[in-house]
């Protein structure tokens, strides 16, 4: 048991921060509902990040440590599939990463665009396709996740069978899911403790009053389990720690997703405040493979049968 | 990041199992419905510790130099996991181990340390801990209980409560106020138990009979050389003992051992079927497993010779949160449980009742997060 950051994850993380630091603030006058940028994914790929996975020396843990730090920024990344699912697949697949479950096609899909690869888990399967334009729906204005998302209207007749198995794909879809849902976690709890830091009412600031202190102490105790537990999971390959990891995540971002914004005032249902860019993608992750009740299941199976 | 046990550390854990399964009585399992700070259990337990101390199982995280192994604070969690989820049959003793000895080491004069160290060491003494007063729980710095210098005494006046183990304690680790200084007022003195003026009021409890009690003195003489530090470095001396007690009990794993156990039940009795069950299950377990990833965070800290910090405070009501979801689930889900129907069960209920009060209140733990991990502005006061 060694739960420390070695000297690489620390190098890594360190790397990860300078190279990100044009991007850990929200331009000035955005309010996009979902921000993301060409430029850092590029960055991030070029510099061989969402491949650590595969480096036996850094491994799953390192891959969950560096999902963890992007979904931080305010800007949107394609990480946790490709870092965490994709070595198990084909590390070659072209990305962005879009991981759908059989016969949910009626529910929208992160990052899906043409040239995505879509994985398709399911009855025992993983298949995947390079999404083409007759294949996708956009949502268009109506998408309320800070995610860019958009529907998978089919699946083409030919996709191409992995040897791999779809348990072993749910498990570490769980890892990046938790992985991800930690790092926004972590960032919205930030946004919200400085917001209530600095705004006075009744001649003091919010953060002094008891009722938002407990809240805002209890979510940063669900934070930390959600960090701990994705690491844990990402580390010891077990299906149990993924499902607890997977739930425990989904179950903070529901806790926190109304008392953030609340917290906030009026401030909370601006665009101008940059909150929701974390929140509104929590919501999108409570969805991912069948909410709360499923991981739940899950863990249930793989700890009791 | 490395989240396997190292095979020194399974191979200790395996030991300690082996040797509590040979060596407790056949009904321990019923007997341990008896809390650690009872009567039966405090008695059993001075017998059980000495047999722990021959095996090198009391204090085996303690340093070469004054008895122990010099095992580290894996392993002290190990030994802490395993004794709890066999119902602690070190009794109060966990505390002896746990941070009066290394606070002994520090903070002792050679008398003191003449005097405690082997007695701790044979596993027959038992301490227990005045702090608590009526007026001064969560506000312990308040508290009243006043030693008053005369000559070359001090002379006791006042009450503490909720005493644990006050009833059998060989001697007490008593706070009390030298002056009226809010913090640098407290001073420490080691009283023995059965000093003329001291009298101890059991108070029945959800918790076990005989597990708090609440303790008079009444002008009880007590020698200066019996004093603990200096006048009034009492709150340095327990702030450094906490960090030998914060993670405290590893409420966590026996939250989870008794999980296993309701399901273990609902199996048998062909419930464990039931959607409803199992989603709520893995709920608990989950939280369980967040608890314990906390607190080894501040094992880890303890390891790198880090402070264990304000993060110790979230790794402790992590645990709370995770004790009342298995206590819910068992009054949910296995009734029966709480009426005869697992003593393991009925164990563990009792116990985790005192989770979120004892070592500091679960609300005491939010501010301290408040305001030392989020950096939050204080609370006026």
């Amino acid at each position: 048991m060694h739960l420390s950051l070695n000297e690489d994850q620390t190098q890594i993380l360190d790397f990860i921060d300078s190279l990100a630091k044009p991007f850990a603030g929200v331009p000035l006058h955005d309010t996009s509902f979902a921000l993301t940028s060409d430029e850092l994914d590029g960055a991030l790929v070029e510099n061989g990040f969402l491949d650590v996975a595969a480096m036996p020396e850094l491994g799953a843990v390192t891959a969950a440590l560096v999902v963890e730090k992007l979904a931080r920024l305010p800007f949107a990344v394609e990480a946790a599939a490709s870092a965490l699912v994709r070595p198990l697949l084909d590390p070659d697949l072209p990305r962005p990463l879009c991981l759908v479950q059989e016969g949910q096609l009626r529910k929208p899909v992160r990052f899906l665009k043409p040239g995505a690869t879509v994985v398709v888990v399911g009855n025992g399967k993983v298949r995947s396709f390079t999404a083409t334009d007759d294949i996708i729906r956009g949502a268009g204005e109506e998408v309320l996740y800070a995610y860019p998302m958009a529907y998978l209207t089919g699946i083409p007749a030919e996709t191409r069978a992995h040897d791999v198995a779809a348990d072993t794909v749910l498990r570490a879809w769980r890892v990046a899911l938790a992985a991800e849902a930690a790092g926004l976690l972590a960032a919205a709890l930030q946004s919200v403790t400085n917001y209530v830091s600095e705004r006075k009412q009744f001649g003091r600031p919010l953060a002094t009053f008891q009722a938002l202190r407990h809240r805002l102490a209890e979510a940063q105790v669900v934070t930390n389990g959600v960090y701990w537990l994705a690491m844990r999971a990402a580390g010891t390959a077990d299906p149990a720690d993924a499902a607890m990891a997977a739930l425990h995540a989904q179950e903070a971002a529901k806790r926190v997703g109304y008392d953030y914004h609340q917290f906030l005032g009026a401030m909370g249902m601006t665009l101008e405040h940059p909150l929701h860019l974390w929140t509104y993608r929590l919501k999108a992750l409570t969805s991912e493979l069948g909410g709360r009740g499923e991981q739940a299941l899950a863990a249930a199976d793989a700890l009791w049968g | 990041m490395d989240f396997e046990w190292t095979e020194e550390q399974a191979a200790f854990r395996a030991r300690l199992q082996a040797f509590l399964a040979q060596n407790l009585p056949d009904d321990w399992e019923a007997f341990s419905k008896h809390g650690p700070a009872s009567p039966a259990l405090t008695e059993f337990a001075r017998g059980f510790c000495r047999r722990l101390a021959e095996n090198g199982m009391l204090f085996p995280h303690w340093p070469k130099e004054i008895g122990g192994e010099g095992l580290g604070p894996w392993e002290q969690q190990i030994l802490a996991e395993v004794m709890w989820e066999w119902g602690e049959p070190r009794g109060g003793q966990y505390m002896n181990v746990n941070w009066i000895g290394p606070t002994l080491v520090k903070y002792g004069t050679d008398a003191q340390k003449a005097k405690y160290l082997p007695q701790i060491s044979s596993g027959e003494m038992l301490w227990c801990q005045g702090f608590s007063e009526p007026d001064s729980g969560s506000d312990l710095a308040s508290l009243r209980t006043r030693a008053t210098l005369d000559g070359d005494v001090y002379r006791v006046n006042g009450q503490k409560i909720w005493t644990s183990y006050a009833g059998l304690a060989d001697t007490c680790f008593l706070l009390t106020r030298t002056s009226d200084d809010r913090k640098k007022g407290i001073t420490i003195l080691l009283v023995p138990m059965d000093t003329p003026g001291i009298t101890v009021r059991q108070i029945p409890s959800l918790i076990g009979e005989g597990d708090i009690h609440e303790v008079f003195f009444d002008d009880v003489v007590v020698p200066v050389g019996q004093r603990f530090g200096e006048e009034g470095q009492a709150w340095e001396i327990i702030n450094y003992s906490l960090t030998n007690e914060r993670l405290g009990i590893p409420r966590y794993h026996l939250a989870r051992a008794a999980l296993d156990r309701a399901v273990a039940m609902l199996k048998d009795a062909g419930d464990f079927t039931r959607e409803a069950v199992r989603i709520e299950a893995g709920r608990c377990a989950a939280l369980c497993e967040a608890a314990r990833t906390a607190n080894y965070a501040i094992v880890q800290k303890r390891v790198d010779g880090l402070g264990v910090g304000a993060e110790s405070s979230s790794a402790r009501f992590a645990t709370v949160m995770a004790e009342r979801a298995v206590c819910e689930f068992v009054v949910e889900f296995v009734p029966e449980a709480l009426a005869g129907g697992s003593a393991y069960l009925q164990m563990h209920h009792q116990r985790g009742i005192v989770a979120g009060v004892a070592a500091g209140a679960a609300e005491i733990q939010l501010n301290i997060i408040a305001s030392d991990v989020l950096q939050l502005p204080r609370e006026p006061r």
